[in-house]
């Protein structure tokens, strides 16, 4: 199988998404693959909201804008930051219900609540997902419009539980607006045409491993693997005649063989739409994200090339 | 001032090996443990999810899972006789379901919040309780006293922080309004509202906002929870306190790993503040996979601005610039860490360890660099 779509840069379908969720284990450069996405998908005509729910926020630094503090800040043509504390989403469900504003005030207010959106499993999960579909779907006020969201989504584990959390509540209360939204929620992230899942991983045994173990649970659960494999900070090949220590040439050979074998282990398993990425000699920042940003563009496009 | 972390002597028998996710915990708390044991010392390292490389290497497969399994320790050079080495792998649910299990007073309330829907989804997935029951287990196994020393590699969390929070929310938790809320009987034998039912037309129109907010399952489940576990939070409570007060005992000392490269400073920075905050003892903190710098590399050519494209293939300029901008993170790390504090770095090595020899010359190294003199 390899990459859907037609035009140009649609490889892996992923320009056709409204919402695009990248995961992997902690470490192998989520939010450098979520920059540089976006950048891309918005340089191809996507209008890009990036959404981050780290609490210390770490994208701007990437994307060389000032911390989102979380309002949507402008970025760059088309693109979009977010800081999201889900908190704020379940309490805007709560303010849309209850009309009366004294009553909100003590909703909120109580420690109960509190508790509740602390212990209710799947809440805040719901909540985030809840938001950027609302974002797409132009349903906040004061939103510019956005056609695809993309969420740079917290490490492996806790990713699966991000994209099963919806259902899980969603059946869990039955009934009421938090149950309707995370119902929308499920839907609109079982359904392979609205949401797409980009798994990033280093070619290293544990994170391959749990790539793996990513792949296979969303094939349990949703039926279908992720839309894109990102396979990151490779090191080059070892020329025939390298210059260099001894010492260096081995550490070298070394690290590319452990990168080597496991992309094969990695690619033996996994036949869809896979990109790999260079280790760069650069600071992380804004400098690198442009500089991989290149080779992911040309990488996808070199995947429309294999589509049939 | 904390003694430094010596493996080979009996000091500090409790060690907690605390980073971020994918900087090597796993792999230095196990070759901390061989070389622990290799002096004569009974170690058992209590481990989260190792990689089957890890597995394989320490010989412990899923039956490690309820129990400790005994690995056997290969030869020691200077023919001192070992100690015991016994790895153990942790599940939070388990745990969990096993504390449960001890402290029901009777098999009905114990199937009844093992079977409660609120507690199935709630027991994996509520904020911290995963590393809340890597601590309950170390408490539950340094209470019983069978080793000299106890390697903790804590679960695999975005920050390390996160571990440290863990035992206070899970007591401001049980310290909450909302639990002694929750303890009142609040429905009725039909299902309804108690406190509501009183009310009478007001009351319904409460349980019908109630129900269309979060709905009443949910709160029957959660109500009917914190019931079957209300006569275990006495016992619950007076643990985390003992356990928190463990993280603070003189015999307990962290050892923080993190990766080079200055992004990571901010967050190492953070965490050693917080110990020290919390009374807590950082003991040496090791900056894992460090590129080396090789002698003959002459001067570090800048892959700065300015510089047309990237060689992508150039390894020599790559490899120069990683042992570069690592030691350069290293530096700037020592320089913002209090004097005496130690600061470990640990060469990135051509081969993973993928036996025990491996692992054991692994720690024998670390086990060097804590022991030399500055």
């Amino acid at each position: 199988m390899a990459a859907r779509g037609t035009g140009p840069g649609e490889g892996a379908g992923l320009a056709d998404r409204r919402l695009i969720v990248v995961t992997g284990k902690g470490g192998v450069g989520k939010s450098a693959l979520t920059s540089v996405l976006g950048h891309s998908l918005a340089a191809r005509g996507r209008r890009t909201l990036l959404l981050e729910v780290d609490p210390r926020e770490n994208l701007h630094q990437l994307l060389d804008v000032p911390p989102s503090g979380g309002e949507i800040v402008p970025v760059a043509d088309r693109l979009y930051l977010q800081n999201l504390k889900p908190q704020d989403v379940v309490d805007w469900v709560v303010r849309k219900q209850v009309k009366l504003e004294m009553l909100v005030k003590r909703v909120l207010g109580s420690p109960i609540y509190h508790r509740f959106v602390e212990g209710a499993p799947g809440l805040k999960e719901m909540a985030i997902l809840g938001h950027a579909l609302r974002v797409v779907r132009g349903e906040t006020p004061k939103a510019p419009p956005v056609d695809t969201v993309i969420l740079d989504a917290p490490a492996t584990g806790h990713g699966v539980y991000l994209l099963t959390a919806s259902r899980l509540f969603a059946d869990t209360i039955g009934h009421g607006p938090f149950a309707e939204m995370a119902r929308e929620v499920a839907d609109f992230v079982s359904d392979p045409s609205a949401t797409g899942i980009v798994v990033v991983t280093l070619a290293e045994e544990m994170p391959v491993q749990e790539a793996l173990e990513l792949r296979g649970s969303l094939e349990d659960r949703f039926g279908r693997g992720p839309s894109l494999l990102v396979a990151n900070g490779i090191y080059p090949e070892v020329p025939s005649d390298p210059r260099g220590s001894e010492e260096m040439l081995r550490l070298w050979s070394r690290r590319r063989q452990v990168n080597a074998s496991e992309l094969e282990r990695l690619f033996s398993q996994w036949a869809g739409p896979k990109v790999e990425l260079p280790l760069l000699p650069i600071d992380r920042g804004p400098r690198l994200i442009r500089e991989l940003q290149a080779r992911f563009d040309a990488a996808l496009d070199g995947l429309e090339g294999t589509s049939p | 001032m904390t003694r430094p972390l010596d493996l080979s002597s009996e000091t500090h028998p409790l060690l907690i090996v605390v980073g971020s996710g994918g900087v090597g915990k796993t792999t230095l708390a196990a070759s901390m443990g061989i070389v622990s044991a290799a002096a004569g010392i009974d170690t058992l390292v209590m481990t989260f999810d190792p990689s089957l490389r890890l597995k394989d290497a320490l010989g412990v497969g899923h039956a490690a899972e309820d129990d400790e399994i005994e690995v056997p320790l290969p030869a020691s050079a200077d023919g001192r006789p070992p100690g015991v080495l016994r790895a153990s792998l942790l599940d939070a649910g388990k745990t969990f379901d096993r504390l449960v299990a001890r402290y029901a007073p009777d098999d009905g309330s114990r199937e009844r919040i093992l079977s409660n829907r609120y507690y199935r989804h709630m027991a994996g997935h509520l904020g911290g309780i995963l590393e809340y029951m890597a601590v309950e287990r170390l408490y539950e196994v340094a209470a019983e006293g069978r080793y000299q020393r106890i390697i903790l590699d804590t679960p695999p969390t975005s920050q390390a922080i996160d571990f440290l929070e863990a035992p206070q929310r899970i007591v401001d938790f049980l310290d909450s309004g909302a639990l002694k809320i929750a303890l009142r009987p609040w429905f009725d034998d039909g299902g309804g509202l108690k406190a509501t039912s009183s009310l009478g037309f007001v009351g319904r129109g409460l349980e019908r906002f109630l129900d269309r907010i979060v709905g009443m399952n949910l709160l029957r489940d959660m109500s009917e929870f914190f019931r079957a576990f209300e006569p275990m939070f006495g016992g619950f409570r007076q643990r985390a306190e003992k356990v928190e007060g463990l993280l603070g005992s003189p015999d307990t000392l962290f050892s923080l790993v993190t990766g080079p490269g200055e992004s990571r400073i901010p967050d190492t920075l953070f965490f050693a503040r917080r110990l020290a905050e919390s009374g807590y003892r950082l003991g040496p903190i090791l900056v894992n996979r460090v590129h080396p710098t090789f002698d003959d590399q002459g001067a570090v050519e800048s892959a700065g601005e300015g510089q047309g494209g990237i060689d992508t293939d150039d390894g020599g300029a790559l490899f120069r610039w990683l042992g570069e901008s690592h030691h350069r993170g290293l530096g700037q790390l020592r320089s913002l860490m209090p004097d005496g504090q130690q600061v470990v770095d640990l060469p990135l090595e051509a081969d993973e360890p993928t036996d025990l020899v491996a692992l054991r010359g692994m720690g024998e190294r670390l086990q060097r660099r804590l022991t030399e003199r500055p």
